[in-house]
């Protein structure tokens, strides 16, 4: 069921590119960590909709994640032309880097320099990559809170099946 | 608590391996995430280089706005009140989940229990974004401890069942033994 289904890619790429976009706007930000979650919750709707088959927690969870990575990316290439506007915390990556140079490796030291001049791609790629891993595992959150809420009761599995099971009734709580 | 139920067709056994495998390995990092909230303003208040690497760290995740925030040792928290609402919530969660889950299945809360906990987050961020009122840093805290109390709840089950599905998917995917 984890399997990567032909329709998964389309809704984590619409809802993964409007939560990344509402992260990184300044002042709509402010909800923070909430717009993966709705995002990824709103991807489940959408592939629910779509697909004949019930959404699993596991399906929902690879949905989020496709969501998360997304997001990261389009939170990434928006905030860029924010960046100007967003100087203090601009400066204090600055600040913080710059105090690492007794410490830290002589890679780094370019590294600082180059971010002081501007975007650096190396500087991109590393807050990409850390926003990927956390947006990812809100995302998988998202996506199993999207698949229990929209998940529609599968079809009864023909008698005799191997490996299949009906529901069992009794696992219903009241 | 009302819960939806969802065909699981693997056995207990490897379900609740794959369950406390989870949960352990969730319940040794998860902290790890919380303890940074606290440890960035305690590296600030001892003017340590560390504490603005830690502080961007959870900068994608939260505005970080510090007439919003807790604050300790002198400093704001590195995520605002509801955030850490959120976060210490689902360490919560995290505590209860051993003995408020069905063993031995799949089980997630209904979507009820879900709306209900998520009223209260969610009508003040929406109220407090629309500027018709301006809740407490407690109030933030509160909304968001309920929520977040809830999060483990989806997130164990959901984890476990994309691990046991890959496993099955993957013994499937063998050639049968003559």
């Amino acid at each position: 069921m984890t399997q990567q289904r032909p329709g998964m890619f389309q809704p984590a790429l619409i809802c993964g590119l409007a939560a990344g976009v509402l992260t990184a706007v300044p002042l709509i930000n402010c909800l923070c960590c909430l717009w993966i979650i709705g995002g990824a919750i709103l991807a489940a709707f959408l592939f629910s909709k779509r697909s004949p088959q019930p959404l699993t927690p596991g399906d929902g969870a690879v949905l989020g994640i496709m969501t998360g990575i997304v997001a990261a990316v389009a939170d990434a290439i928006v905030s860029l032309p924010f960046e100007a506007m967003n100087r203090e915390y601009v400066q204090r990556f600055l600040d913080q880097f710059s105090q690492f140079f007794e410490e830290m490796p002589r890679g780094w030291e370019k590294l600082v320099e180059s971010r002081a001049a501007g975007a650096s791609p190396a500087w991109f790629l590393l807050g990409l990559l850390a926003s990927a891993v956390i947006y990812a595992a809100m995302g998988a959150l998202g996506g199993v809170i999207g698949a229990s809420t929209f998940a529609r009761p599968k079809n009864p599995p023909a008698q005799g099946s191997p490996g299949e099971t009906s529901p069992d009734p009794s696992h219903r709580q009241p | 608590m009302p819960e939806n139920v969802l065909e699981k067709e693997d056995t207990p056994s490897i379900w609740e391996r794959t369950v406390l495998r989870t949960y352990l390995v969730t319940s040794l990092v998860y902290p790890l995430w919380l303890a940074g909230i606290w440890l960035a303003p305690y590296l600030k208040s001892h003017s340590s280089r560390w504490a603005s690497l830690v502080y961007a760290l959870y900068a994608p995740v939260c505005h970080q706005v510090a007439g919003r925030s807790f604050f300790c040792f002198g400093q704001p928290l590195a995520v605002c009140a509801r955030c850490s609402g959120i976060y210490v919530g689902f360490l919560l969660g995290l505590g209860v989940f051993p003995w408020l889950r069905k063993k031995g299945r799949l089980s997630l809360p209904s979507a009820r229990v879900f709306l209900l906990v998520s009223a209260p987050i969610v009508l003040d961020t929406a109220a407090n974004f629309l500027k018709v009122w301006s809740t407490p840093s407690v109030i933030r805290l509160v909304t968001g401890l309920l929520w977040g109390a809830i999060l483990p709840f989806y997130f164990i089950p959901g984890v476990t069942d994309l691990f046991v599905t890959r496993r099955k998917n993957r013994l499937k995917s063998l050639p049968a033994s003559p």
